[in-house]
Formats: C-alpha cells, structure tokens, sequence
C-alpha cells in the first residue's frame, strides 16, 4: 500500500512539471526538484530497507530521475537566477562547470535506464549499482550550484 | 603634573607588557610531547577522515584520489578578510615535511606554528586541542604516506587589527578550552556508554562540526550557550551574503525529527530523511563521513540526539 502511494506520489509530482512547462521556470524547477526528490526517497528506502525491492518500483525511480535529468538544464534561463529560488549564480558565472554537471546527470541516467531494461532492474543489488551514480549527482551539484540564504 | 605623568607612562609600559606576556604563544608542555606515541598510519587514516582535513587542505571540488593531495589554495573570504588555507603535503619546504611530530602536535592542539606564531583559527585547532595524542601521532604517520606537492600558497589577506597575530594569544584566553561542550554523565548510573563519549568526541573534537554550526560572537569566538544551534556561518556564499548554516540540535527548528539512524544513514548516503541531497560545503564534509565506520556513525547520530534542543534564531 505504501509503495503503492509512492508510485503515485512519484508520477503525480512528474505529470505536474510537465504540466507548468510552458511557464514561470522557477516553478517548473521546484516540481522537477520535487519528483527527483520524491523518486530518489522511493530508491532510498529500497535500498535502506525500510521497503521491500520491487523491480516495477525500481524501474518507475530510474525513470524519473532519468525524464528529471534531462528536463532540467532547460529550466534556467537568463533571469531566473534570482527571485524565490536557491539556484546560485555561479550557474551563470560558470556555465561550462554547470553543463559538464548536468551531462553528467544525463548521462548516469541514461546508463541506468539501459540497465534497468524493459523489466526494471532483477534484485536490489542490481538496482542500486544502477541508480547509485544517478543519485551522487544530487549533491554534486548541489555542492556548487545551490545556495540557501 | 610631572609626577603624574612619569606614573602613567609606568602604566602604560606595564599594560603594554602585560599584553604582550598574555599573547605570548603557548607549546604544549615538555612532559606532553614526550609523552606523544609512535605514530600509526593505517590508525591515522580513520583520523583523517574523521577530522575533515581534505575537505579544506585539498583543491576545491576535488574527488577521488585527488582529496589526497594536500596541496592547499582554497580561500575562505570572511567578514575578518581572505584566508588561504596552506600546503599541509609532505613536502619538505612547501608542505609539512620538515616538521617534527611535536611541530604537529603544537599545531593540532595549540595552535602554534614550528615557527612559534599563533594560527588563526580558521584552522579549527579550538576543536582539536582536545585531540588525543595517540590520535594526533597517528594522523602525523598517516600524513607522511600522502603525495607531497610544491604549490606555495600566499599568505592570508586580512583587514587591520586582525591581521596582527600576537592579538590571538588573547583571543585563545577565551576560546582554548580544555573541557568537553556536552557534560556526559560517566558514573554508569545514567545510560551513558562509550559509543556516546566516542560520539562526542568525533562531533566536538575530530569532526570539529560546532566550527561550522555553532554561531560565533562578535570577537569570532563559538558562541556555545548556542551549542550546533546555526545561523549565520563564518563564510561568505556566491551571493556575497554570510552563508547560512542549519541547525543540528534536536529542535524541531533543528534536526528534532531525524532519528539516530536517520543522521547516520545522511552521512552515508549525503540524503536528509525527505530525500533533499547535503550541499555546498557539507558535501564534501558527508563524504569525509561515509569512510568512517557504520558505528561512528552512528555514535555521532547518538550524540546529536543528546544535545540541548535550541530554537534557531530565524
């Protein structure tokens, strides 16, 4: 049941990125934000064992990493910088640095969306070698591109 | 008139005297280096980690095996100026590598360089005085075995009156303190056991995380009545604005919901209980804390469990 709502959780947050696409950018990055979030606390808890590995469940967190990595890089045009966001702007300063980042995340994310194939990764193991390196890019670019103020 | 005069000159060279003896850089006694052990390096690595050395000492944002490579640069700009942090590599002339392990313990626990001048406590000696010694000779063998690098970095840049070291014998009259923050109760009556003194001691000794998470008065010392309570940090992020630092206490302003386990499994995996990711500096900070053992973490978990709870301050 409580996987279930996570799934739910998980699609719902993804449908309404998509949803404000068109919009204010900010807005559309905290929904992208909030769907990683969302699928990486799915990952999470599979892979700390507070819920058991299910191979659906898996598949549907790689997904959405995976559709959040390679929206996200769109979301930050020029004077979105500032306002009601955390985005540093060293986003800006170095732009190089940033889309070196984000072609990482992309590409960690493709690698485990072909691992995780048509069925979703078999067991856990195989799960968490696949969605392990996606993960580590959270706080990669966190460590350089979100400020809290 | 003449008289009065000759007497508060007397007093001023007096004062002026006094100042300058109280500012006097203080070694560790001779009996205390001779007690210092011989070194361990596999120990010390444990050592390393724990104590975040890399996460200033090695270039900015580096990963892997280049954590390893000591060879200084990074600037902190603060509201006192810019300090560098300095090559700490094995190097013979650039680095540490002419130092003695009594030149290190003074450095570690006293703050005083091989060349008898106080060290600004951006290195947080305030946190390590109360290092072990066998914990400060392990670190020593640990860093011999690390790559050596030539890179000379400049002095730190600071504005006037702090730019004066000799200020700094006073400043540690108050802030160089011997006694633990968190008063554990070790009689065997109240619960305590030694993964709470081992917490407390990677928290407020190795770890040095109160240098970060406690605010600092106005003469840049810890303000421990407000003991990992947060606010405004001693760094100044890209916004040009004091980087804000959250609050670790058990509040529910702080961190009261996470459990134990939740604290240790942050420091594991870089994610808080909600899934957000760690950022900016305690990245690298998070990943200092994944080599450590499964039971360090999780004695620093029981140890932020057990200090005050503190409102923040915002």
């Amino acid at each position: 049941m409580k996987l279930a709502i996570k799934l739910a959780v998980v699609a719902a947050v993804a449908a309404f990125g998509v949803a404000y696409a068109a919009g204010d950018p900010i807005k559309v990055r905290k929904a992208l934000m909030q769907a990683t979030g969302a699928a990486a606390g799915l990952a999470g808890g599979m892979m700390r064992g507070k819920m058991e590995y299910n191979a659906d469940a898996g598949k549907s967190a790689i997904a959405t990493l995976r559709a959040a990595a390679h929206a996200h890089g769109s979301f930050y045009p020029e004077g979105s910088l500032t306002g009601d966001t955390t985005a540093s702007p060293r986003i800006a300063e170095d732009a190089e640095g940033w889309n070196k980042t984000m072609a990482k995340f992309i590409a960690d994310a493709d690698a485990a969306a072909a691992a995780s194939g048509r069925d979703g990764p078999a067991d856990l193991d195989a799960f968490k070698a696949a969605v392990g390196p996606v993960l580590a890019n959270c706080k990669a670019c966190h460590e350089a591109y979100r400020v809290k103020n | 008139m003449r008289k009065l005069f000759a007497i508060l000159v007397v007093l001023a060279v007096v004062g002026a005297g006094a100042l300058w003896l109280l500012s006097a850089p203080v070694r560790l006694s001779a009996e205390a280096v001779a007690a210092l052990p011989e070194g361990d390096a596999t120990r010390g690595e444990t050592v390393f980690w724990a104590s975040g050395c890399t996460s200033c000492h090695a270039a900015p944002g580096a990963k892997g095996d280049d954590k390893l490579l000591l060879a200084g640069g990074l600037e902190l700009p603060t509201p006192f100026g810019t300090f560098r942090a300095p090559n700490i590599s094995p190097h013979e002339s650039a680095g540490i590598g002419g130092w003695s392990l009594a030149d290190f313990a003074n450095s570690m626990k006293r703050g005083v360089s091989p060349g008898g001048e106080h060290h600004y406590p951006a290195f947080p000696y305030t946190s390590y005085t109360r290092m072990t010694g066998g914990d400060v000779a392990d670190l020593f063998a640990y860093l011999k075995t690390l790559p050596a690098s030539d890179n000379r970095v400049a002095d730190h840049d600071l504005t006037f009156p702090y730019n004066l070291r000799r200020g700094l014998g006073l400043w540690k009259h108050l802030y160089l303190k011997d006694e633990p923050i968190l008063a554990l109760d070790t009689s065997g009556q109240s619960g305590v056991d030694e993964q709470h003194l081992r917490g407390r001691y990677l928290v407020e000794v190795l770890g040095h995380c109160g240098e970060c998470h406690t605010p600092r008065n106005v003469f840049g010392g810890m303000d421990t009545a407000r003991w990992l309570a947060g606010g405004e940090g001693p760094e100044t992020n890209s916004l040009g604005k004091p980087e804000l630092i959250p609050n670790i206490t058990p509040h529910e302003t702080g961190i009261g919901d996470w459990s134990a386990d939740d604290i240790a499994y942050s420091l594991e995996s870089g994610f808080t209980p909600s899934y957000d990711s760690f950022g900016s500096s305690m990245v690298s900070v998070q990943e200092n804390m994944a080599r450590l053992s499964a039971e360090d973490r999780e004695a620093i978990g029981l140890y932020l469990k057990a200090v005050r709870p503190i409102a923040s301050d915002r």
